[in-house]
This record gives C-alpha cells, sequence and structure tokens, in this order.
C-alpha cells in the first residue's frame, strides 16, 4: 500500500503541495513548540491542524480527506494511531457538512486507536489503546475511553464518564462535582468516628491529581527532547 | 475435541477399571500383570488375546479385550492431553485428574503473594487480610494512593483512597477515605460496621449491613435475602417505630440468629437419654435420639407396643425467633416502591444499578452502583495431588506462594513417550515433495501416510509394541495399518554421550542426510522410519473410510445431504485412530522389589510394562471424492 510509504521529512513545512507521485500531501499548520515525529503521516486535502506542545509518535496517520482536522494543545497522540480516513473508506458519505474532527486540549490518544472522521473529543480525554471511535461522535471532557471499547457511529458519550468492558462497553459516571457519597458509609462514617462529615470530597480530586502528573510528565519530557529533539523551526 | 489436527490424546485407565473395591485391589495385587492386557502379536491385525484361564477374571479379561473406542461417551472422561497426566510410581499406572485427590498446601492471597495460616482462612473468610482489594465495578486491582499530594501540601500524609486504574473508580465515590495506608480492610470494616455502637439511628443499619457479609458465604446464605436497601426508603422509619431496640447489622444477626437456634436446639434435644444430646448439634447422634422420641411419643402405636408413661409428655417444640434482638429483620412495607423510584429517577438510571456480576460478589441487597463496595482479593491456593487408590503423592509444591518449584512433581511424560502425529507427504514426482496432505479434508479412499513419533523421556530405552484393529470403530470404517508396530526407542541419556558416541558410529540423525532421504525415502513394512536418540518414528497407512451417504459410498445411489450433515454434527467424518501402546523397560530395582529384580534379572534391574491406549486425531474426511 502506498499509505505505508513514510513521507519524506520535510512534512512539517506548511506548504501542502502534493507531490505529482504519492497520495495528496495534507497542509500541515504546527505550533513550533509541538512534536512530531518524522514518521507521521498526513495524506489528504484539507488542513490540519496541530496545538502547542503538542507530541505525535512516530507512525501515527492523519487522513485529511473528508475535513479539517484540529488537535489542541498539549495532546498525545501514540502511535499507529489513524485519525480520519483514506478515501478508499466506502461508509464515509462525503456529502456530510461537519466533517471536521476535532481534538481538544489535553486528550490522550492510546496506540492503535483509530478516531473516524467528524469524531470531537472535548478536552482531558483519555483514550486508550486499540479504541475505534466512529463517525461524528461525541467524546464529554474528562472522560476515558478504556481499551479495545468501540464507540459507535453519532454516539455521544457524556462527560466524566468512563466507558469500560469489552466491545460498546459499560458506562459508568465518574463522581460529579458536588455529590452526596453513598449514604450507607457516610452514616457509617458518622457512627464510627462520632465526626461529623464534611461536605463530600468531589471525585475531581483525583482527576486533578492525573492532570497534575500529566502535565509534569509532559514538562519533563519536553525538557529531554529538547536537547536531542528533532529539528524544530 | 477442540484441538487442531494432528492431535493426541491418551487414555487413563481408570475409565476400564470400575470403582475401585477392597476386594479388586486384592486381586490386582495378587498378579500385577494383569492390569495390562496381554500383548498383542504384531502380525496379527485382529487385536486378540490369549483368554485368561482363571475364571474370575474373565469379565475384567473381557473388557479389555475390548477395542477403545475414541467414541463412546465414556471415553470422554478419560481422554486427556499426554501433558496433563501424571503417573503413580507405587501403581504403576497412569494418573489422570479424575483419579486423583487433591489437599491444600497453603492459602496465598495472589496480589500480595502472603501466606495466610489455615486458620486465619476460617476465621476471616478466604480473602487477603491486608490491603488487597479489586474494584467492585470492574474487579480490577485497587491500589493505595492518598490525595493529599494532589494539593502539593504533604508528603506521604492525610487521607488515602483505594482507586482503580482501570475505571477509574475511587472510594471517594462513596465517599470513603483512610487515614492510613496500612491496614485497610480493618479500616474499612469499622467504617461499615457498626454494629457495636449503639446507635438509634434511622440509618445505620445500612452502613452495618454489608461489609461482613463479604466474609462468609455461609452467613448470605443464612441470612433472609433482604429486600431493603434504600437509604432513603421511608419504610425505616416505620420499622424503626415498631421495633425498639437497635437493628442489628448482618454479622451481628447472624450470630444471633445461630445463638438462638442453638439454644432451641439445646432446650428442646434435653432428654433423660442422652445427656449428651445438648451440647452436639443437628449432626449428632443426639439428634437422631430425638427424632425417635418425638415419633415414639407422638404416636399411638407407641402405647401398644408398652411405651412407657414419662414419654408421651408433650414433646419440647422448637420455635422461630419472634424480635429483633433474636436475629429477627422484619421487611419495611414500602422498601420495593422506594428502590422502583430510584430506579426510575434520572439520577440513577441504567447505569447506576449495579450488574449482576457486580452484585453477586456483594451483599445480597446492594443494588446500585453507590452501594459497592471494594472487595478483599480472594485467596488462592497451593494443592498437592495424591494417588486416589496407593495415597502416594503425586505432585507437591512448594509451600511459599512466591516460589513456582515443586517438590515432587511425577508427570506422566517422564514415563510415557511423547507421541507426536504429523502427515507425510510422499514423492510423486522426482524432484518436488508433494505438500502435505489438507488434515482438514482427507479425500475418501486415498491413502494418506502419517509419521508417528514417540520420544522417550525415561533414562532406560524402552521397547514399543503397537496395535491398532485394522478398521477404525464408528460408522466410518476407515482402514489403519502400522508399517513396523515393534521398535525401540532409545534411552534419554546426556546428550553429549551421544555426541562423543557419534564420533565413531555414524549418526543417523544428521538433518541434511535425513531431510535428503526423507524425500527419496518410501515407507516399507516392518522398518521404523527415522530413529533419534531418544525417538523413534513409524509410518502409519490409513485409508479413510466413505462418510455414510457420501457419493464415495458405492452402496448407495446419489448423495444423501442430511446424512451427510448428520455425520458432521456428530464429529463422525473425524478420523480417530485409537492405537493400544505396549511398553517395556528393565528398570533400576526398588528397595521393596529388590527381591522380585534379582529372581528375574542378575543386576538389580526389573522388568517393567505399561500398556495403554492412546489416540491419534488424524483429520477430518470429506464426504467428496
Amino acid at each position: 500500500m502506498a499509505t505505508l510509504k513514510p513521507p519524506s521529512a520535510t512534512h512539517r513545512s506548511a506548504s501542502g503541495s502534493s507531490t505529482p507521485t504519492g497520495p495528496p500531501k495534507a497542509p500541515v499548520k504546527a505550533d513550533p513548540s509541538a512534536t512530531i515525529a518524522d514518521q507521521v503521516v498526513f495524506q489528504g486535502t484539507h488542513p490540519v491542524t496541530i496545538g502547542a506542545n503538542t507530541i505525535i509518535h512516530p507512525r501515527a496517520r492523519f487522513y485529511a480527506y473528508e475535513g479539517p482536522i484540529t488537535i489542541g494543545e498539549g495532546c498525545i497522540i501514540s502511535e499507529k494511531t489513524v485519525i480520519g480516513a483514506t478515501p478508499s473508506s466506502p461508509s464515509s458519505p462525503s456529502t456530510s457538512t461537519n466533517t471536521h474532527t476535532r481534538l481538544s486540549y489535553f486528550v490522550t490518544i492510546g496506540p492503535q486507536s483509530t478516531i473516524k472522521p467528524g469524531v470531537h473529543i472535548h478536552s482531558s480525554t483519555t483514550v486508550e489503546a486499540l479504541v475505534t471511535i466512529n463517525q461524528h461522535a461525541d467524546i464529554g471532557s474528562h472522560t476515558k475511553i478504556c481499551s479495545g471499547c468501540e464507540i459507535p457511529e453519532r454516539g455521544r458519550v457524556s462527560e466524566w464518564t468512563v466507558v469500560w468492558g469489552s466491545g460498546i462497553g459499560q458506562r459508568r459516571r465518574r463522581t460529579r462535582e458536588a455529590k452526596m457519597p453513598g449514604s450507607a458509609v457516610l452514616v457509617a462514617a458518622q457512627v464510627a468516628q462520632a465526626t461529623a462529615p464534611e461536605p463530600a470530597p468531589a471525585g475531581k480530586v483525583i482527576e486533578d491529581a492525573r492532570l497534575m502528573v500529566l502535565q509534569k510528565e509532559r514538562e519533563i519530557l519536553g525538557r529531554m527532547l529538547v536537547p536531542s529533539g528533532p529539528k524544530k523551526k | 475435541m477442540s484441538r487442531p489436527f494432528p492431535y493426541t490424546y491418551v487414555s487413563c485407565p481408570c475409565a476400564n477399571t470400575p470403582v475401585p473395591d477392597p476386594a479388586k485391589k486384592r486381586r490386582s495385587r495378587d498378579s500385577p500383570q494383569k492390569p495390562t492386557p496381554e500383548r498383542t502379536d504384531p502380525d496379527d491385525k485382529d487385536n486378540k488375546k490369549q483368554p485368561e484361564n482363571t475364571p474370575e477374571e474373565e469379565v475384567d479379561e473381557e473388557e479389555e479385550e475390548q477395542t477403545f473406542d475414541p467414541r463412546s461417551p465414556r471415553s470422554n472422561f478419560s481422554l486427556y492431553p499426554p501433558e496433563q497426566l501424571l503417573y503413580c510410581e507405587d501403581c504403576h499406572q497412569i494418573k489422570c485428574p479424575r483419579c486423583i485427590t487433591e489437599e491444600i498446601v497453603s492459602w496465598y492471597c495472589p496480589n500480595c503473594l502472603f501466606e495466610t495460616p489455615s486458620s486465619m482462612v476460617k476465621g476471616d473468610a478466604n480473602r487477603c487480610g491486608r490491603n488487597c482489594f479489586n474494584c467492585p465495578v470492574c474487579t480490577s486491582p485497587l491500589s493505595v494512593s492518598t490525595i493529599e499530594n494532589v494539593a502539593g501540601k504533604g508528603n506521604g500524609q492525610g487521607p488515602w483512597v483505594l482507586s482503580c486504574a482501570y475505571c477509574l473508580w475511587t472510594t471517594l465515590d462513596i465517599g470513603i477515605k483512610f487515614d492510613k495506608p496500612t491496614n485497610i480492610r480493618n479500616q474499612l470494616q469499622k467504617m461499615t460496621d457498626s454494629t457495636s455502637a449503639p446507635t438509634f439511628d434511622t440509618r445505620s443499619r445500612q452502613g452495618s449491613r454489608a461489609f461482613s457479609d463479604l466474609k462468609s458465604p455461609l452467613s448470605n446464605l443464612a441470612s433472609f435475602d433482604e429486600p431493603v436497601s434504600t437509604p432513603t426508603g421511608s419504610g425505616e422509619q416505620v420499622k424503626e417505630n415498631e421495633t425498639d431496640s437497635p437493628p442489628l447489622g448482618v454479622e451481628a444477626r447472624f450470630a444471633a440468629l445461630k445463638n438462638f437456634y442453638r439454644n432451641q436446639i439445646s432446650e428442646t434435644s434435653t432428654s433423660p437419654n442422652d445427656p449428651l444430646g445438648s451440647d452436639l448439634g443437628f449432626s449428632s447422634p443426639g439428634a437422631l435420639n430425638r427424632l425417635m422420641s418425638l415419633y415414639a411419643s407422638s404416636s399411638r402405636l407407641g402405647g401398644l407396643y408398652g411405651g412407657n408413661k414419662k414419654q408421651k409428655s408433650k414433646p419440647p417444640v422448637m420455635r422461630e425467633a419472634i424480635n429483633a434482638s433474636e436475629g429477627l429483620r422484619i421487611a419495611p412495607e414500602n422498601a420495593d416502591a422506594a428502590i422502583i423510584e430510584r430506579l426510575s429517577s434520572p439520577d440513577c438510571g441504567w447505569d447506576g444499578v449495579a450488574s449482576l456480576s457486580q452484585r453477586a460478589e456483594q451483599s445480597p441487597d446492594v443494588r446500585f452502583v453507590d452501594d459497592l463496595l471494594p472487595l478483599p482479593v480472594l485467596l488462592r491456593t497451593k494443592r498437592a495431588k495424591r494417588c486416589k487408590s496407593c495415597k502416594h503423592i503425586l505432585v507437591k509444591p512448594e509451600t511459599k506462594p512466591q516460589s513456582t518449584r515443586f517438590r515432587i512433581r511425577l508427570i506422566a511424560l517422564s514415563y510415557i513417550p511423547l507421541p507426536s502425529l504429523r502427515p507425510l507427504a510422499l514423492p510423486t514426482s522426482s524432484l518436488i515433495p508433494a505438500p502435505a496432505p489438507d488434515l482438514n479434508a482427507l479425500p475418501p479412499l486415498r491413502p494418506v501416510h502419517v509419521l508417528l513419533t514417540l520420544k522417550n523421556h525415561m533414562f532406560d530405552p524402552v521397547r514399543i509394541t503397537l496395535a491398532t484393529p485394522s478398521v477404525t470403530p464408528g460408522r466410518v470404517a476407515s482402514k489403519v495399518t502400522i508399517l513396523s508396530p515393534q521398535f525401540d526407542i532409545g534411552p534419554n541419556s546426556d546428550v553429549w554421550d551421544e555426541a562423543l558416541q557419534g564420533a565413531s558410529a555414524p549418526v543417523t540423525t544428521d538433518p541434511r542426510a535425513g531431510g535428503l532421504r526423507a524425500a527419496e525415502k518410501v515407507p516399507e513394512a516392518g522398518k521404523v522410519w527415522d530413529k533419534g536418540r531418544n525417538w523413534t518414528t513409524v509410518v502409519l497407512e490409513v485409508i479413510p473410510g466413505t462418510l455414510p451417504g457420501s457419493e464415495a459410498d458405492a452402496g448407495k445411489e446419489g448423495i444423501d445431504e442430511d446424512e451427510i450433515a448428520v455425520a458432521a454434527q456428530q464429529d463422525e467424518d473425524v478420523l480417530e485412530i485409537p492405537v493400544f501402546v505396549h511398553m517395556e523397560w528393565d528398570a533400576e530395582a526398588q528397595l521393596e522389589q529388590q527381591n522380585v529384580g534379582k529372581a528375574s534379572k542378575p543386576d538389580d534391574l526389573v522388568a517393567r510394562e505399561l500398556a495403554y491406549w492412546m489416540v491419534l486425531g488424524v483429520g477430518r474426511i470429506t464426504a467428496a471424492l
């Protein structure tokens, strides 16, 4: 397959001129602070925008045939992930109006996942390995799609949700803002400790911790990458 | 038979021997050679054996004379892949999982590899008593983490939570935080079990009900399936008004009920006849006595047979628990309505209801995801295996959970040769070897050659005699011929010995030479195909039979599709060859057998033999020619 051929090293230039022989090269507009591996494939006719501090691992593939692709800031896109669809795929209706594929900030995509065109992934979402998100699905923020799960076409996943299990998967809501704790435990705690329980702690604490760790990781990685990093503009 | 072709199974002889009764055992001890059937004449393909003279063994002999049928329903239970079998050195017999007993060597937690003494297992249920928990939502292990570091304030201090790395469930979801990162199970128990605290809080039972139920499945069985679980249930208020005593937790209730019934039994079973009856339970002879006296005194016949007057007094009657202190719990009136209301509320929905698999692990009245509690990890066991008939230990693992070694492990493959099967591609033209036949579609009536390799793992050379029925049992009769049914296998000696000897003698197992020769070689009757240090390969010639109703079936006109379908459904098209293996070798005599050995052999060698059936799954026969 021609698409497996690694593109020339000049793909980061925003020219987007398609080579006469190969498939059309998508015009890439990347922030200078983004780290994009050499073996990333950009194909298609629509522009691909990549935000600041985003890291794209080798052999990720972007197919912007049906619409533009926008990657927000601070995203991590792991290797062998496919975003968009090749033009040969029959299931993609080219007449659809909104095939803008959007990833908001702090989105993490695991290796070998597939994100079809028109998907909108909101901020701070984690998509694990081998996940398939079908056309026009909408993934809310602070959501986790566990590995191997599949989101159906035009599926909506609300925010603070965990999709887990196998196949379509089970849904589970993470603790929302000010949820009362399970009354069973609350009362028991009251009895045992004889102290009035403070207002329920939100599960947000955990999420905050996760994001902080992610941020720190990113900073350290950035520091490691800079000395021997790929050619920067 | 889910294995891919070709496969080999070894039949455990326990299927042929009926229930081991002592009489039979004695008999077989008298004649140790008996369990192994008579060796077959290799040239006589009828698999006939000399009739036995002793009349009392005729029945057994008849049974063993029958050809092993891999299709008979019984053989389902005796056929095992050779790797799964054990060998008893005392009985000199193959042992399958059905003819061994298991005993638990140690209990350990698979998560922290900490061994739990069996007394603790009895007391604390078979769950890890330390910090190992599984996620109640997705069953993956939970980790202990602090939530205080997030703010960057303290290091290693502050409240701790259990969190799941997979589905991101935390104990914060149910409002639990721990003060210390150690001994979490005790902390959790204290939080969720408030039975000891004298409380009149309406909802305290909610908290107390759950955790202790995890401890023992018995308590679940003993307690009623309580329908109440709604924290907002107004029904509890009603109940609270009715009963003045505090509601008990599940564990306390179980204890109360147990205590109550024990008292009832002891009160009602006291009779002058057996003073011991009181402190023995229902499983004691006292219980029987009590029942007998009940019948004897209450029946009118007792008077006829001269029962004395004293026993006619009314027998004491057991009663049931009637108040909460005795463990009674009354279901509140509108608990069901409250549950339904909560189910239909938008806050809960489908995602808020605990699934069946989640509920199976929890206390019986958990209905919603918010009520799930972390589950302490179930313990695992290491087990020793014993021979059922002689109690000899066959497998004994190291007690330590960290160790994967075995002190004793008598697997059958170190005693019986490992059979392996592969098809032989006969050269059709001079140079190009024909492709190996497709085992999933064997054409009928066309001969196929199969190579059967037997690999010896013993340190003694073995003489093997193979026998097979000339026609396979079942509706599809395939003809089978073993070209050289009698051969030797070399010992599993040191590899270096052979290499050093190889300098003098020409080695027959040069891979290149063998490969070259294999291309030219033609299977010949009476000759082994190939031979190595501790293995020998022989050729089986198989002519697959015709499926009933297929076009190759000459006796019928036309193809009966239905019949083919039926045949395929019952796996009759699978070509399985029963092969009887008889092996003989000279083993070093063990201490108790030295006398026997001296009688026959001069240098402490004793002749051994072992015989068993194995089944070779060659392939599947197609209907078309």
